[in-house]
């Protein structure tokens, strides 16, 4: 009997796997049919998930850089260089000190970095990679709802009359998710999707709504104003639970018909269709991409409103729901791994939770936001000396230079990685497989994955690294295990007060908010738990990228949907990485995606090489020709970086911006 | 022929694990999912157990395995290739008939053609196979549309048959006449031979209202796929729906397709390679894209009808020397696009009506 449960940690929908461990090796996986999510699935990802815990890529020792090169050392020693190096920078941490956090790592581990970078190191600038969409995507349903996740839950997604996909390439993202959306058209479900790439979703939709690049906002926009002008608003649902309506109806007046239609391309009747079919549905749910770059504050605000006056929240099959792409993306928020959060996504300026969690660490804590990583490593201003970074994906690389010129930096990961080599100390730690932790997927659901696995000689988990960190940093903390880790997380946070690793134990998890109120955890939010929801704030502004004459196609940077093709992980396995990368044989120069009639009018046929031109630069790659992009669009993945990334970083503004950014361009002929 | 006590029955299992890795249905404990997996004592398994999740196949074909170790020396330039073959005694016991059908493809497949995989012949060298006739179904099991059940009519070593408070064993081999006869079980007569055709009747006669998940008209398909006439927007149209998980090849009894890669040996020495072998699937496109090249299967609706070409041609068949669909109902129950076998043939027979 050697497959034993566990968890998929790729991405954030946190699919139940059996692991086939045997001496050391992982031979194999297996998906667990009664999990109330997967049901028995896998994706490729998950399927292959051995391969990577079977790398031999692994950091199996510490480092400390002499000379200029690495070389192995003890904890002891790589530990004494590591709080030596912080020591020297404590007077003025906030300034010097930033910790780049990982939203791979467990609970427990994310817990106790927060409380070694405030508590310990004295700063509050700690950052999960990637973070931006997730971001966003809290604030806004944390302002609304007082829930910082996903309002439904995927297990009532089969029932759900009505989905809209909005923009999120979810067969391939969070593929697991989009087959229960699949079900759940098979079994009667409508299905609308708003995408201005033609994704495979869109191709199983009821209707696919094919918005222009960097439009998508307005038909959100546009079904809310046809609900409010139709009278489908759920007037008993608002006048008992809504604040802010009439602020959110007269800011639609903006909008103007006969615009809609023009700037989004999409017809009128198929947006009023697609509103109608959201307001007659008993239940509907919405999902959109979030993390690593996700969509703007405003359109999230824009689709939650709408749901809203559907009176699509709170309420059984009901959910706004944002999709993590990776898997602990959302327990790191939970964490409050951010610099202006506590654990439970309480603001860090809130003096009684803030006193509580000082109360439990035994130490002072800085009611002052720190800064995010990224700005700081973006600010030529910024006076940072001294990085922490913990099992990093792609997203920092193109700090490259920046981190170059920092004097410490200090690398803590389970893989190998380009990364180390700016290092000045590489801590080594154990995988999720060698010790007991827990992780919460996008719909809030904390699920505990048991040790299968020793790791390797010496190699110690996360939470006994960080330990033997504050110890010689003169701080004795007291944990004996990862499980009394979570006790402490479970005292000093609302959210996550019922929960223990004893409790999950034999479960596929409990969701939060788990309290004395609901000790199996919630499901879902409901509108009997939240007396009043708040609508979101929006600008107003309708504005739609214009192409000119010069550069008459708007170019789409696909990063969501191509985070896994240049992801480090991936890159220590054999079966999805070759299935990542599959398009590259074909297109070995990197490609845009260009309709028929587009690449007619350029004189291209697939294949061929051209020059994607914008007012700032040029790259050349092969044309792609397909149905998946619309007239006057163009799309390229983000994940051929090496290739295109001089072009991208010329345009570095528009990749700041949400997935619905685009970049005015022209097609040339090479 | 003969007889064994139903509470005895594992006895059989206790007898083979003395002297064969042994392997079994059980039902995993923290998931409650019935799986088949080599056990740690006879006692562990429960012949009971619905139908496996996961097929025996990974006995024969494991998910991940090293199967050559090779070194290079740069000093004397030389290469040590070390082939690994695992030819541990195996017991599978309680197979249930599509499973054991499964395992004749594959040995047909690694064995039955110009190639012989010396890694599999070494896998299944010393296997013992003990299967057991279904007296009823579960629900997504379709195998008496296929042939690849519920009893079993060769391949084993042993078969079992329930009959009540006894189970009938069968010897299909002078290995299992030899255990049967070493056990001292007690001859069984036509009487029992006759309640045991009256229990595969019935269980025949229970598909109607229990296997109520699939059904798959195979043989009113196969013409069409061989002949492939079938329309491409019925391919367009699965192809589609298709998320390329690979989930359908895994866990079917009766796919071959794997992947050799080499690495660098964990905690190995610089020029210290191993090779390994992992299952693959037809559903990846990089598994037919060659580098540089031209796919020859690139949409994945034609990476579809070749699953499909292979599970049910007749040119396929003439290699399985059957259909290469037992009717398990696995891919069904994996499958995130809801396009198992089974819906498949529903679709292509929707082509033919129309
Ligand atoms: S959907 Fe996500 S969690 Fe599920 S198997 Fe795939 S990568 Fe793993
Ligand atoms: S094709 Fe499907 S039903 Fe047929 S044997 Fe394979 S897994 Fe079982
Ligand atoms: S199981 Fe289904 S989705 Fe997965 S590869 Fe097979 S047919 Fe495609």
């Amino acid at each position: 009997m050697s497959y034993k449960p566990g968890v998929c940690t790729f991405c954030g929908t946190g699919c139940a796997h059996l692991l086939k461990t045997d001496n050391g090796s992982v031979d194999g996986v297996f998906p667990v049919q009664n999990h109330p999510v997967s049901r028995g699935r896998l994706c490729v990802r998950g399927w292959n998930i051995h391969e990577l815990l079977n790398t031999p890529e692994r950091i199996t020792t510490p480092l400390v850089k002499k000379d200029g090169a690495l070389v192995p050392a003890s904890y002891d020693e790589a530990i004494g260089v590591l709080v030596k190096g912080l020591a020297d920078r404590k007077a003025n941490a906030a300034e010097e000190i930033a910790v780049l956090a990982s939203p791979r790592s467990s609970n427990e581990e994310n817990y106790l970095l927060t409380r070694l970078a405030r508590s310990v190191w004295g700063t509050n600038n700690i950052t999960l990679d990637s973070d931006s969409g997730h971001r966003n995507s809290l604030d806004v349903l944390a302002a609304g709802t007082g829930m910082a996740g996903m309002t439904g839950s995927l297990e009532e997604l089969r029932s759900c009359e009505y989905v809209l996909v909005a923009g999120i390439d979810i067969t391939k993202q969070n593929p697991i998710i989009g087959s229960e959306i699949h079900y759940a058209v098979r079994s009667g479900a409508t299905l609308v999707t708003v995408d201005s790439r033609k994704t495979q979703i869109a191709r199983l939709s009821t209707s696919f709504l094919q918005a222009r690049p960097g439009s998508n906002k307005i038909v959100y926009a546009a079904m809310a104003k046809i609900l409010i002008e139709e009278n489908l608003v759920d007037f008993d649902f608002l006048k008992k639970h809504n604040d802010g309506f009439e602020g959110f109806a007269n800011s639609l007046g903006a909008l103007r018909d006969e615009d809609i239609s023009a700037k989004t391309g999409v017809s009128m009747d198929a947006i009023r269709a697609a509103a109608r079919g959201l307001a007659a549905a008993k239940s509907a749910m919405v999902f959109f991409s979030s993390g690593i770059s996700g969509l703007d504050a405003d359109t999230i605000s824009y689709i939650y409103n709408l749901f809203l006056i559907a009176g699509k929240v709170g309420r059984p099959g009901c959910g706004v729901n944002p999709i993590a792409g990776i898997n602990n993306l959302q327990g790191g928020y939970d964490m409050g791994v951010a610099p202006d959060l506590l654990s439970g996504f309480r603001p860090i300026t809130d003096a009684k939770a803030a006193s509580a969690v000082s109360a439990a660490w035994g130490a002072p804590i800085s009611a002052k936001p720190g800064r995010g990583v990224h700005e700081l490593l973006e600010s030529g201003a910024s006076k940072l000396t001294a990085l922490i970074v913990v099992d990093h994906d792609e997203g920092i690389v193109r700090h490259a230079e920046r981190i170059k010129t920092i004097p410490f930096v200090a690398y803590i990961g389970a893989y190998k990685n380009p990364f180390m080599e700016y290092a000045t100390v590489v801590l080594p730690i154990a995988t999720y497989i060698e010790d007991d932790c827990t992780f919460t997927n996008t719909e809030r659901r904390v699920q505990l994955s048991k040790k299968k696995a020793d790791a390797p000689s010496g190699v110690l988990p996360g939470w006994k690294l960080l330990s033997a960190i504050a110890e010689k940093s003169g701080s004795k903390w007291s944990y004996a295990s990862s499980a009394a880790v979570m006790d402490e997380i479970a005292k000093i946070t609302p959210t996550y007060a019922g929960i223990s690793h004893a409790k999950l134990e034999g479960t596929f998890g409990m969701q939060w908010p788990c309290d004395a109120k609901n000790p199996k955890g919630t499901a879902r939010l409901s509108i009997e738990a939240s007396k009043t929801f708040t609508f979101a704030p929006v600008s107003g502004s309708f504005e739609v990228p214009k192409p000119t004459g010069d550069f008459p196609s708007l170019l789409m940077i696909g990063k969501a949907q191509h985070f896994w093709h240049q992801n480090n992980i991936m890159r220590k396995t054999s079966i999805p990485l070759r299935e990542y990368n599959t398009t590259l044989l074909l297109y070995p120069d990197g490609y845009v995606d260009i309709t028929a009639d587009e690449a007619k009018a350029a004189g291209v046929r697939d294949g061929w090489p051209v020059n994607v031109v914008s007012a700032k630069g040029s790259m050349r790659v092969q044309a792609r020709v397909t149905d998946e992009v619309g007239p006057g669009a163009a799309y390229v993945p983000y994940f051929i970086q090496e290739m295109i990334s001089e072009f991208l970083l010329e345009n570095v503004d528009i990749l700041k911006l949400g997935e619905d950014a685009t970049i005015p361009v022209r097609i040339e002929k090479v | 022929m003969y007889l064994i006590k139903k509470s005895d029955v594992l006895r059989l299992a206790e007898e083979l694990g003395k002297t064969h890795d042994l392997y079994g249905p059980f039902m995993e404990p923290a998931t409650k999912q019935a799986m088949f997996e080599r056990v740690g004592k006879a006692a562990d398994i429960d012949l009971a157990a619905p139908i496996p999740a996961l097929p025996p196949k990974h006995a024969l074909l494991p998910h991940y395995e090293k199967i050559l170790a090779y070194s290079y020396d740069k000093k004397t330039q030389k290469v040590d290739l070390a082939p690994i073959y695992d030819d541990r005694p195996k017991a599978l016991f309680g197979v249930r008939p599509c499973d054991l059908t499964g395992i004749l493809c594959l040995d047909r497949f690694f064995l039955g053609q110009e190639f012989l995989d010396e890694v599999y012949k070494y896998h299944r060298k010393n296997l013992f196979i003990v299967s057991q006739t279904c007296v009823a179904p579960f629900k997504q099991c379709f195998c008496v549309c296929c042939d690849g059940g519920p009893a079993a009519s060769e391949g084993y070593d042993l078969n079992l048959t329930d009959l009540g408070d006894t189970y009938l064993v069968e010897a299909g081999s002078e290995k299992g006449k030899k255990l049967a006869e070493a056990m001292g079980l007690a001859a069984a007569d036509a009487k029992h031979q006759a309640e045991k055709t009256r229990r595969i009747d019935k269980c025949i006669t229970l598909f109607d209202s229990v296997a109520t998940d699939n059904k798959a008209w195979i043989s009113r398909v196969m013409n069409r796929v061989t002949t492939g006439f079938i329309d491409e927007a019925v391919w367009e149209y699965i192809g589609n729906q298709c998320f390329e998980c690979g989930a359908c090849s895994f866990v079917c009894p009766t796919c071959s397709c794997f992947n050799i890669v080499d690495l660098p040996r964990k905690n190995g020495g610089a020029h210290e390679s191993d090779r390994v072998r992992t299952w693959d699937s037809c559903s990846y496109e990089g598994y037919t894209r060659e580098a540089g090249g031209h796919n020859p299967r690139k949409p994945v609706e034609d990476r579809r009808n070749k699953r499909f070409f292979c599970k049910l041609s007749y040119s396929q068949s003439k290699k399985y020397l059957r259909p290469g669909c037992v009717g398990c109902g696995r891919c069904q129950w994996v499958c995130p696009g809801d396009i198992g076998l089974p819906n498949v043939v529903t679709y292509i027979r929707r082509e033919i009506h129309s």
